[in-house]
């Protein structure tokens, strides 16, 4: 391969001075995997956050909300605009639930982006042990379902979860419920809902989520169980809960459905807003860190560029009177600069990746929680080497046009 | 032999720092080609500016200047880039030859960048010239590490690759004993004569001048003697 006189003289220059090339190149090293480390770890545990409200909350969920009570029914039966109704508005409480439910999950299994549909009742209730009472809610599910969708599997402590529907009444409590009232799988639980008669229930397992809250007060028991507990009959669903197939899809699949359906549905973007902020905080601190780490780097290459064309200014003025013009010094230093780049940028990469992989190898174990969560997602790292690239190029241009605005006759005549 | 190497008319400059100095009156002269000419003169009488502006290195000046009868003067300085590297070659007082790179390299260099020859014939050509010089067997030492003659007789090499129609010298001999002196002056002479290669060179050496073909005298911006 030919290579340019422009790039065996960078080249040159490069190598006879290694020390300096060797640290310059440190500095964009540093700084890429820097930029590695913290994008994998902040793209490491947004996913696992967006994993854990997964773990509790659907991609969309539908439910009927209490609505306020409004006079068009009214209207529409006095069938005269010059009536004025005056009404005090109420709010309406909807105990019916959801009405044709069965048939409503059927007409959303039709959208092709649907993975889950399941059907739940929840419900307020009063958990009480001997003499001891906790307020918490009880979700009727259909559990294998439910664990399709949330992964019950992974937060289980004791028991099996699938004797919630082998078992007569059997109940699955978190560990702050078990814990409060001491209870282990195995023994009875008193539960007592608002409107029905207290059940009896026999506790076939405990999970826990990372969660404090939701382990003190949810528990799950088969949805014809609550049925039973609210008195209601089978048709009685407060919540469908929809899994999607790509989850980045429920707000605008959650639209569909609200315009199909006229329930209220709520996808978990809405449901999550203190999670996305907290990943758009956590995209500034990243970004500002990252920001300051690669302008360290292109200060560093400025630097060393800009004592490199004050040291060689003779040989530029002498490059310059043996004909190179002024696009050919730019040339000769900007290479310099993306050769160190380059060189940072590559070592970079593969040192991003070492302490990626480290420190996702450092136990934690708090909760579900073992690793550090790290991702290992390969736009990041290309990424990182077009930023090193640019922040070199950005800070080598400055230096090289000064090189080629020399005055040869100055230098030379002295 | 009657084609112009160089002609210069009605060259005038100043100087405006720190106040305004007409270092250059009303300069005209002709330089045919595969003359050795010696531009003499006391210190500060404007020899040195007047070499400079004839490099077209220097461009603030009134008057016109053509080299190998193109013009040259009002070119763009990316154009004159291109004429330098391709017409002219120079030797300096203190031979600035590119310390990081080996003697060959620095002689292979402005021919590099001139492209017209694949890398391997340049480097031939660089041995060639070398050898005319008598220092071929410098070509893979580091230009740092040479004597000074010696790397005067590289960069006048360096100064031959592309085969300049001139080849300027600001005090070649200036930094270097007579011995040396007389090497160089020895090679220029050579080259004029056996290659009828055209030299312009500004000197303090009254013995070198004296040898040359013809002297150029200048006293305060003005020639005195040598149309």
């Amino acid at each position: 391969m030919k290579i340019s006189v422009n790039t065996e003289i960078a080249l040159t220059y490069l190598s006879a001075r290694k020390k300096q090339t060797l640290i310059a190149s440190m500095g964009v090293m540093f700084g890429i995997s820097m930029f590695i480390f913290m994008q994998s770890l902040m793209k490491g545990t947004n996913d696992y956050f967006e994993k854990m409200s997964f773990n509790t909350t659907p991609h969309i969920r539908l439910y009927s909300e209490n609505k306020v009570a409004d006079n068009h029914m009214m209207l529409s039966y006095l069938k005269d605009p010059s009536f004025k109704l005056l009404t005090n508005p109420k709010q309406l409480i909807q105990t019916q639930g959801i009405i044709n439910p069965y048939g409503i999950i059927h007409e959303i299994l039709k959208n092709p982006q649907i993975y889950a549909v399941t059907p739940q009742v929840t419900a307020d209730v009063i958990y009480t042990s001997g003499s001891v009472q906790l307020n918490g809610n009880i979700a009727g599910v259909n559990i294998i379902e439910e664990d399709r969708m949330f992964d019950i599997q992974g937060n289980m402590q004791s028991g099996d979860f699938h004797d919630v529907d082998r078992v007569n009444k059997g109940i699955l409590i978190g560990k702050g419920i078990a814990d409060k009232l001491s209870l282990h799988t195995g023994d009875n639980i008193t539960v007592r809902s608002g409107t029905g008669s207290p059940a009896i229930m026999k506790i076939v397992g405990i999970y826990a989520t990372t969660i404090k809250q939701i382990d003190e007060t949810k528990s799950y028991a088969n949805i014809v169980q609550v049925q039973n507990l609210l008195g209601k009959d089978r048709s009685y669903v407060t919540d469908i809960k929809i899994n999607l197939k790509d989850y980045n899809n429920a707000p605008a699949v959650a639209k569909e459905l609200e315009t199909l359906t006229g329930y209220k549905v709520e996808d978990w973007v809405k449901a999550n807003e203190q999670l996305k902020a907290a990943f758009k905080i956590r995209a500034v601190i990243l970004n500002s860190v990252i920001g300051v780490i690669l302008l360290v780097a292109g200060f560093g290459i400025y630097n060393i560029l800009n004592m490199t064309i004050y040291e060689k200014i003779k040989e530029i003025a002498i490059l310059k009177a043996t004909g190179f013009s002024g696009r050919s010094v730019i040339s000769i230093f900007l290479q310099q600069a993306v050769y160190i780049g380059l060189m940072g940028g590559v070592v970079g990469i593969l040192f991003g990746f070492f302490i990626t992989y480290m420190v996702s190898r450092i136990y934690i174990g708090a909760g579900t929680l073992k690793y550090l969560p790290m991702s290992f997602y390969v736009p990041h790292y290309i990424e990182a080497i077009c930023f090193g690239v640019l922040t070199t190029l950005a800070a080598g241009f400055f230096p090289s046009k000064k090189a080629s605005r020399v005055d040869p006759v100055k230098i030379i005549r002295g | 032999m009657d084609t112009l190497a160089l002609k210069a008319s009605g060259i005038n400059k100043n100087f405006y720092d720190p106040v305004t100095f007409q270092v250059l009156k009303n300069i005209s002269f002709e330089v045919k080609k595969g003359e050795f000419v010696s531009i003499i003169g006391k210190s500060g009488c404007g020899k040195s500016t007047l070499l400079y502006v004839l490099s077209t290195m220097d461009t603030d000046y009134q008057g016109e200047l053509s080299i190998n009868e193109q013009k040259v003067t009002g070119l763009s300085l990316n154009e004159l880039a291109a004429i330098r590297n391709a017409s002219i070659g120079f030797v300096f007082q203190f031979h600035y030859l590119l310390p990081d790179f080996t003697c060959l390299k620095n002689v292979m260099i402005p021919a590099l960048r001139l492209g017209k020859l694949s890398y391997q014939e340049v480097e031939h050509k660089a041995y060639e010239r070398l050898k005319i010089l008598g220092v071929e067997d410098q070509a893979l030492k580091r230009a740092d590490k040479l004597s000074g003659g010696q790397q005067q007789r590289i960069a006048i090499a360096r100064a031959l690759i592309n085969e300049p129609a001139i080849i300027m010298g600001d005090e070649p001999t200036g930094n270097l004993d007579s011995k040396n002196s007389n090497i160089v002056f020895d090679i220029f002479k050579q080259l004029a004569h056996e290659l009828k290669q055209t030299i312009i060179t500004v000197t303090h050496d009254e013995d070198f001048a004296h040898k040359s073909d013809r002297i150029i005298e200048m006293s305060d911006g003005e020639i005195i003697a040598g149309h």
